[in-house]
């Protein structure tokens, strides 16, 4: 009787053990992601600045790129060109932006950089070889000439863009 | 044995400092390619979304053609919720006869009002209906 008992529960035991096994499948394929590694800050150097440039107390937005696939990628990074939010300002802002290569994981990415294509507040990268490349957005914004920026929140957006070629 | 604990807690926070630093936006195929649907002159795509960006929830899916203009297309929600670390798959159909124009699926992240100050970072990614598009 208990060799039966026995048998059963080694049977019920091992398909139980049996239907555990997990597979796990996964694929690679050409992608593009986009990584926001850091949301930048505003720092306040003068009343009427605002800059993300760390020597004016800010902190530069960094955005990590992964590519698995070379030559199929346009990495696109917009500066921002105005507030998403601000208190009510009565004067124009003078924006001022720079988007540029900060580190990269591959030597072939060396010219990134220096073939990069800038038009208004937009900066174009082509991203020709596999790897991770990180860019740092320097944003400016002067209010009026010599204006002091009225207390309160301000937020701007930087647009990053991955567009398959 | 204290090397070994200390190696072991460096891996530890190095992991964990990674994983929570981690926001990214991926959308799959980057090819993709249209195909009938189940009505009559409508084609119709699958893609894919993953969400790594705890501050992000949802994405505004569009379709353009080579110049950026936008194309009509359908979809279950032209806004979609994609909670954080987690895969949501969607169909997109446009019109047999968009589907010669229709060049980029893209999609581009929906930012809350919030309380942060300084930038904020947008993500936008384009797949790209290659030839043959059909």
């Amino acid at each position: 009787m208990h060799k039966l008992a026995i048998t059963a529960l080694a049977v019920f035991t091992t398909s139980a053990m049996a239907a555990e096994e997990a597979v796990i499948t996964g694929n690679v394929e050409s992608k593009c992601v986009i990584n926001t590694d850091v949301n930048g800050v505003y720092g306040n150097p003068t009343a009427g600045t605002l800059s993300t440039l760390p020597a004016d107390g800010g902190v530069m937005p960094i955005i990590r790129y992964d590519v698995a696939l070379g030559d199929s990628y346009t990495a696109r990074l917009t500066a921002p060109n105005s507030f998403s939010t601000s208190p009510t300002l009565t004067d124009v802002v003078n924006w001022t932006a720079e988007v540029e290569v900060s580190e990269v994981s591959d030597t072939a990415m060396a010219d990134y950089e220096t073939d990069k294509v800038e038009y208004e507040y937009t900066t174009e990268f082509d991203m020709h070889t596999a790897g991770t490349t990180w860019f740092k957005v320097t944003s400016k914004a002067e209010y009026g000439y010599g204006k002091t920026y009225p207390a309160g929140q301000y937020r701007a957006i930087v647009l990053a863009e991955c567009i398959a070629n | 044995m204290k090397k070994m604990f200390y190696q072991t807690l460096a891996a530890v926070l190095a992991t964990t400092t990674f994983a929570s630093a981690v926001k990214a936006h991926e959308m799959l195929p980057t090819y993709p390619r249209l195909k009938p649907a189940y009505v009559d002159d409508v084609m119709q795509v699958q893609m894919r979304m993953f969400n790594k960006r705890q501050d992000v929830e949802w994405y505004e899916i569009g379709v353009f053609d080579e110049d950026m203009n936008p194309v009509p297309f359908v979809t279950g929600y032209r806004i979609l919720k994609v909670k954080y670390l987690s895969h949501v798959t969607f169909d997109v159909y446009v019109r047999k006869s968009d589907a010669k124009r229709t060049a980029y699926i893209c999609s581009q992240s929906k930012l809350r009002r919030d309380k942060r100050e300084g930038t904020v970072i947008a993500s936008r990614i384009c797949s790209k209906f290659r030839e043959p598009r059909l």
